[in-house]
């Protein structure tokens, strides 16, 4: 159970009979905590009704997206602890309450009906399956929609100067290709040297963007864990990123560059050698 | 022959890749232009929203955002002593809650999220239909107000009567209905696409709630007064209430960049960073080649007497002519896009209908046209050193021979 806006008082001094309560890495090092101190949580601000804990242990919060910019300031207590610490003395009911309870469902049980059957036993509860429903448009949702147009404005950019940079590499070659043609082979047989070529250039091209990806992608998320204080990972390279830029990158490449060739490959065999 | 014109002849000399490399700095222009909007884009929303509010400070009881933090006590009292400052023009005591209004046996009910706002003359909402809620701090007047969404949900209009049950608690309430009247339709601050919103005066929230005597407040809305500014207003307010948090708009906008936005103004800055980058290395190489299939015609001018600066202020005007065109375009073509990506990331859920991502402002096109200057100048340096270099007569010499 997490006690939020405690009040938060350390002491030096080590007791083994007092409650014990876990703290998160990030408030341990903001307060300077070691494992035995003993520290005092009030649920007031001003400190009224203040008790005494030691701390068991140091965690990690488990990273959570939706709570990337959240203080991480945190500690875990035993449940009847933290009800002795913060219920309202006047309510007879306030040892009762909980915010929520996590329930470990059987493995093979259906999640959706047990929630369902839960909900219809006890009025005024809500249940629901931890897992999202499908296809419902949450915050992450949007966020891989916003991150595929960038990808896909940065396809087309990339395209345009792709195929500008083919069209002067080739046109760099137009007298070869000129006396290529003067001495019998067919825009065909060119065509396909220039497709091999493209595939070649483009594959080298795709395998040095990932391995660049691969190389980065540490230090992304070195960066964006150290600027928010998680062990959340924000860039991972799986398989299926791989084979998606290859089958993207390469088809674009090679189609560039023969697109660029039959452009070129168009005019005259005279023309080409500037005759 | 004039340098400019002399570019322009460069150009359009190979109008395909000239045509090329201009759309593709449209392209990268585009993006770039979309980072530096999204960089400061839903600061700028959230500050203006805040400002249309007609409010300028917000007193809360800890320094959490209104709502998710403890109540500030005997709230009555402390509006009255917030109001009664000369640097304060109003101060409206708000206490938030829910409703539910059943829709039929087997159909949920729908929820909506309601306030108790102290009456005031100046209101944290504006009327579309109808009329405001009675200006009666003594008694009950058994009336609500409603938003677009909750009058279109429960086919409401001014004067139709509504059975709610309110929820007051941050804990599940089983509290009696009660019935009111809409007294009219009102757009609030903050709203979401979907979110129904009501609100009531604070002795009907009160009643409600089943608190009559109860004086809590989740926020104190404050306004200066004419000639005071809110940091003034904001500095006499703690000095009158030590022991509550208070924050200007700007204080609160600034706390919200530290933390909840600073995601987008990170993922700008790589992105922003990334497409500089990209565009720097492609016009480099555009450049480049394009010198080197000129070398000859280069050093064809230098023999004829262009001197080494005139020819060096061709591939820099060359290079700035390209990344200006294709800068210039990127402005509408990054408006455009910017559309389309504030609507992909509006469907957020529970984000205010009036905020947005992409937020013009001068800033924002001073950068985009001070970074492609520099893109243009940093891109030309090596072709430019290539061709300052060009030892004329071996050129020639080679290009004859060749």
């Amino acid at each position: 159970m997490l006690a939020s806006a405690a009040r938060f008082d350390a002491q030096p001094r080590v007791a083994a009979d007092l409650p014990a309560i876990l703290i998160s890495r990030q408030l341990a090092t903001a307060r300077g905590l070691h494992a035995d101190d003993v520290v005092r949580l009030a649920a007031d601000p001003s400190g009224g009704r203040a008790r005494e804990f030691r701390v068991a242990g140091i965690y990690e919060p488990i990273p959570d997206p939706m709570r990337i910019n959240a203080s991480k300031h945190e500690a875990r207590l035993h449940l009847p602890d933290l009800l002795a610490l913060t219920a309202d003395a006047g309510d007879p009911l306030a040892l009762e309450n909980v915010d929520a309870i996590d329930i470990a469902i059987e493995p093979k049980a259906d999640a959706d009906a047990y929630a369902r059957q839960l909900a219809g036993r006890v009025p005024g509860l809500v249940a629901q399956p931890v897992r999202a429903v499908p296809g419902e448009a949450g915050l992450f949702v949007v966020l891989e929609r916003f991150h595929l147009a960038i990808a896909i404005v940065t396809i087309v950019a990339s395209t345009v100067f792709l195929l500008a940079l083919t069209v002067m590499l080739v046109d760099e070659r137009r007298e070869t290709v000129g006396v290529l043609r003067l001495i019998g082979l067919t825009s065909r047989r060119i065509l396909g040297q220039m497709f091999a070529e493209g595939l070649v250039i483009a594959g080298a091209g795709a395998l040095f963007g990932i391995a660049l990806a691969l190389a980065s992608e540490g230090l992304i998320n070195r960066y964006f864990q150290w600027r928010y204080d998680t062990a959340l990972v924000f860039v991972r390279i799986t398989p299926d990123v791989i084979w998606q830029s290859l089958a993207i990158a390469v088809p674009l490449g090679v189609a560039g560059s023969v697109l660029a060739s039959w452009a070129l490959l168009r005019r005259g065999a005279l023309i080409l050698v500037r005759r | 022959m004039n340098t400019l014109p002399f570019a322009v002849r460069t150009l359009r000399r190979q109008p395909a890749r000239a045509a090329l490399g201009i759309l593709g700095v449209a392209a990268v222009g585009a993006l770039l232009f979309d980072m530096l909007l999204l960089s400061r884009g839903l600061v700028l929303s959230m500050q203006d929203a805040l400002d249309r509010g007609g409010f300028d400070i917000r007193i809360t009881a800890t320094a959490s955002l209104p709502g998710s933090g403890p109540r500030i006590p005997d709230a009555t009292t402390v509006a009255r002593t917030a109001a009664s400052l000369p640097q304060v023009d109003a101060a409206v005591a708000l206490r938030f809650g829910t409703g539910r209004v059943a829709t039929g046996e087997h159909r949920p009910a729908v929820a909506f999220s309601l306030f108790g706002a102290e009456p005031s003359r100046l209101r944290p909402w504006t009327i579309l239909r109808g009329r405001d809620l009675p200006l009666r701090s003594d008694a009950r007047v058994g009336e609500i107000l409603v938003n677009d969404v909750l009058a279109r949900t429960l086919h409401l209009e001014p004067g139709a009567p509504l059975t709610l049950r309110p929820s007051c608690r941050r804990a599940a309430e089983a509290l009696p209905p009660v019935t009111v009247r809409v007294a009219g339709v009102a757009r609030f601050p903050f709203d979401t696409v979907d979110q129904g919103t009501a609100a009531m005066n604070r002795l009907d929230f009160a009643g409600a709630c089943g608190e009559p005597q109860g004086d809590e407040a989740d926020v104190i809305l404050v306004s200066a007064a004419a000639g005071s500014d809110a940091d003034a207003a904001r500095n006499a307010l703690a000095r009158a209430l030590p022991a509550l948090a208070i924050a200007t708009n700007a204080q609160l906008v600034g706390r919200l960049e530290e933390s909840g936005f600073s995601y987008f103004r990170q993922i700008s800055t790589v992105l922003a960073t990334v497409t500089m980058t990209f565009g720097l290395l492609l016009i480099t190489v555009l450049l480049t080649v394009s010198v080197n299939q000129r070398l000859g015609t280069i050093a064809a001018l230098r023999a004829i007497g262009f001197s080494r600066r005139r020819v060096v202020a061709d591939v820099i005007v060359e290079s700035v002519l390209m990344v200006g065109i294709g800068g210039t375009l990127s402005l509408p073509l990054g408006f455009a896009l910017a559309q389309w990506l504030d609507r992909i990331l509006k469907r957020m859920p529970g984000l205010p209908e009036e905020l947005h991502f992409f937020v013009f402002e001068p800033r924002a096109l001073v950068l985009h046209a001070s970074l492609l200057a520099a893109t243009a100048v940093v891109a030309a340096l090596y072709p430019v050193r290539l061709v300052s270099r060009l030892p004329i007569a071996a050129t020639l010499r080679n290009e004859i021979v060749s």
